[in-house]
């Protein structure tokens, strides 16, 4: 029992983090940004088009160490995908105003993995 | 009346008056070099209005939509090939260029008014601009575009897969650039939604 304060005090914390973490996103920003460079034309939220839908990005890698870090990836190295037809092909670099401003890059891959059903 | 009582004819009258003076082919040369300076000199001040310098004289595009294009690929790229304002702002061929030009004097209204002298006023007045401008090139079939960009001048193989795709789609849906391309060189307003990107949301 005497665990307890303890228990109850690491899950206080580890609340106030998750809320603060989901409460760092400028929801609005990414939106903005996602719609800036395109992103919408072969994504959909929740409708895979060309690309997968952002949920399936999001149920894929949430919760797993590293997640964000995979689809900053995607979003700024130009990294090889994989098309429909079987053939590869480099993803768009997303472009920011000013020029790779990693808040806003982090920001959109904190909205992608943010995304639920 | 006051002219027929006068010793000097008045100005219409002088107009009018054949001269005594003068051959009819010497008016007329003089006439003929005369018009190249007059539309020389038009010519020359009417592009001197479609230069970036001229653009950016003005505040309010140079610490807002100049900024933003300073970043983008029609200000820098591989091949360093720019496209200036007026490139895409304004039609290359005479007479819809004469006709921008009119309607854009109306900007000197907004300027000595200061509609968008502030970065805030610019930003609350955004959307309608773009609207405006985008709906200029909707018209147009984005013909300042058409002056350097061609559907079927791009090449299957060198443009990457998935944006020929949807430019061959556009083609045969009868698209033009501004349909898909709005923000290509300056911020989006905020809150804007490129059609047909509307989400469940």
């Amino acid at each position: 029992m005497k665990q307890l304060p303890a228990t109850l005090a690491t899950a206080v914390v580890a609340m106030v983090f998750s809320t603060s973490a989901l409460a760092t996103i400028d929801v609005e920003a990414a939106k903005d940004l996602t719609q800036q460079n395109n992103c919408m034309q072969c994504h959909g939220v929740k409708k895979d088009k060309d690309g997968p839908s952002f949920l399936k990005t999001a149920e894929r890698l949430r919760g797993k160490a590293g997640a964000e870090e995979e689809v900053l990836k995607h979003l700024t190295s130009g990294k090889k995908i994989k098309l429909a037809d079987g053939s590869t092909e480099e993803h768009k670099i997303v472009k920011t105003i000013p020029p790779k401003d990693m808040a806003q890059m982090k920001n959109l891959a904190k909205y992608i993995l943010s995304i639920q059903p | 009346m006051a002219n027929q009582n006068s010793d000097k004819p008045g100005w219409w009258a002088l107009l009018r008056r054949p001269s005594a003076k003068y051959s009819l082919l010497g008016i007329m040369v003089a006439g003929f070099f005369g018009g190249i300076l007059f539309w020389g000199g038009f010519n020359t001040g009417m592009e001197a209005t479609n230069t970036m310098t001229f653009c950016i004289s003005c505040h309010e595009m140079r610490d807002n939509v100049y900024k933003e294009y300073q970043y983008t690929i029609h200000y820098s790229n591989r091949t360093g090939v720019r496209a200036t304002c007026s490139d895409c702002h304004v039609p290359k061929d005479w007479t819809h260029k004469i006709i921008r030009k009119v309607q854009a004097s109306y900007e000197i209204w907004g300027k000595i008014t200061g509609k968008i002298d502030t970065p805030e006023k610019f930003e609350a007045n955004r959307m309608a601009m773009a609207e405006r401008e985008w709906a200029r090139m909707k018209a147009s079939d984005s013909i300042e575009c058409r002056n350097c960009h061609n559907f079927d001048a791009m090449s299957q193989e060198l443009q990457k897969k998935i944006p020929y795709k949807k430019h061959m789609e556009a083609k045969a849906a009868g698209q033009t650039c501004i349909d898909c391309h709005q923000g290509i060189a300056h911020k989006l307003p905020k809150g804007f939604k490129k059609p047909g990107t509307e989400e469940e949301e």
